[in-house]
């Protein structure tokens, strides 16, 4: 089982915005949500989601490692 | 909402049971965050090290919580912390000895883990006012832990080869003894759950079984079909046995005595 890229994305207060932190490697849906609550602990979060790198459409780029990670999910 | 329980309306026994229960679950929370702690450097990846510390943190937080219960009986906790020797330990026996390999922590987050979460949460609904107050917020916590050991127990168990092997043969040394310590019955178990302290042994075993069956087939293990140890020891209510001597020199913080300033 390969281990996936999430990107992780929190809130400090309910006012504001959702920002991208980091991102973490993760097996599955599961292990993301754990691995980022621990791996980005340093604030009281009011808000983390995670989401997986290849779920995520690149607009006005196609080199970044956004369209990397889709390029590379579509061929498999 | 239950009647919560006068601990002074306890009689000798009462209190003697109260702190069995109260001992085997914090140092199985004190034991179970040293042997997380030993993984923090040799875990699979970044990021499950950094999940592993976060639950040695956090059981060491959990046990501190429940040794502080013990000031219902008027019991210093610190003594109890720091200056026990082994033999009086009241953890499950599973934590005995280091794991020796990453698949048997990963069992112990399944099975100790699991167990202890099953106990908790029949001790929250219970008549223990401090309880009731203090451990909703571990089992909060606990979530990650669940998921964590799941996930990593359905990937070994995928896996196959020495992965697969390791990980049954830690479930099948572990199971027997976490089934005897969750599913006491003696006399001061029965006493709690007659105070309305924790549920009775049935049905923690019961809730424990539905808790890890799907996840232990995954190793073609039958939960249902494993027996408990034999062989109890009444007056610390667990099996046999003692945690080894370096591990409660670290719980106990002996290597810093000379700065304990608490």
């Amino acid at each position: 089982m390969l281990e996936k890229v999430y990107d992780v994305f929190a809130r400090k207060d309910r006012g504001d915005q959702l920002v991208h932190i980091g991102y973490v490697d993760a097996m599955d849906d599961e292990t993301a949500k754990v691995h980022a609550w621990t791996t980005y602990d340093e604030e009281r979060w009011f808000e983390m989601c995670v989401v997986e790198r290849t779920a995520i459409v690149p607009v006005n780029r196609d080199d970044g490692p956004f369209a990397k990670a889709r390029r590379a999910a579509d061929h498999d | 909402m239950t009647d919560v329980l006068d601990v002074a309306s306890l009689d000798a026994d009462g209190r003697r049971a109260l702190e069995r229960l109260i001992l085997t679950l914090a140092d199985s929370k004190r034991l179970l965050g040293i042997r997380y702690s030993d993984w923090l450097l040799g875990a699979p990846s970044i990021e499950t090290g950094i999940a592993t510390s976060s639950m040695a943190q956090d059981e060491w937080g959990h046990a501190r919580l429940v040794y502080a219960m013990l000031k219902d009986l008027d019991i210093d906790p610190v003594t109890v912390e720091h200056d026990r020797s082994p033999e009086e330990y009241a953890s499950v026996g599973a934590l005995d000895a280091e794991m020796p390999d990453w698949a048997a922590l990963v069992a112990a987050m399944v099975l100790v883990d699991g167990a202890l979460t099953t106990a908790l949460a029949s001790f929250a609904e219970g008549t223990l006012e401090s309880a009731r107050g203090r451990v909703p917020k571990m089992l909060a916590e606990e979530e990650f832990h669940a998921s964590l050991g799941a996930a990593w127990y359905r990937r070994l168990a995928e896996s196959g080869g020495d992965a697969r092997r390791l990980l049954v043969e830690a479930t099948e040394a572990m199971l027997p003894d976490v089934l005897a310590w969750l599913g006491a019955d003696d006399a001061p178990a029965r006493a709690m759950v007659d105070a309305g302290v924790i549920g009775p042994a049935d049905e923690l075993v019961s809730a424990f079984r539905d808790r890890v069956r799907d996840v232990v087939a995954l190793a073609d293990i039958d939960v249902d079909g494993t027996t408990a140890s034999t062989g109890w020891d009444e007056a610390r209510g667990r099996t046999p046995g003692h945690p080894d001597e370096h591990a409660v020199e670290r719980v106990r913080g002996d290597k810093n005595r000379a700065l304990f300033v608490e």
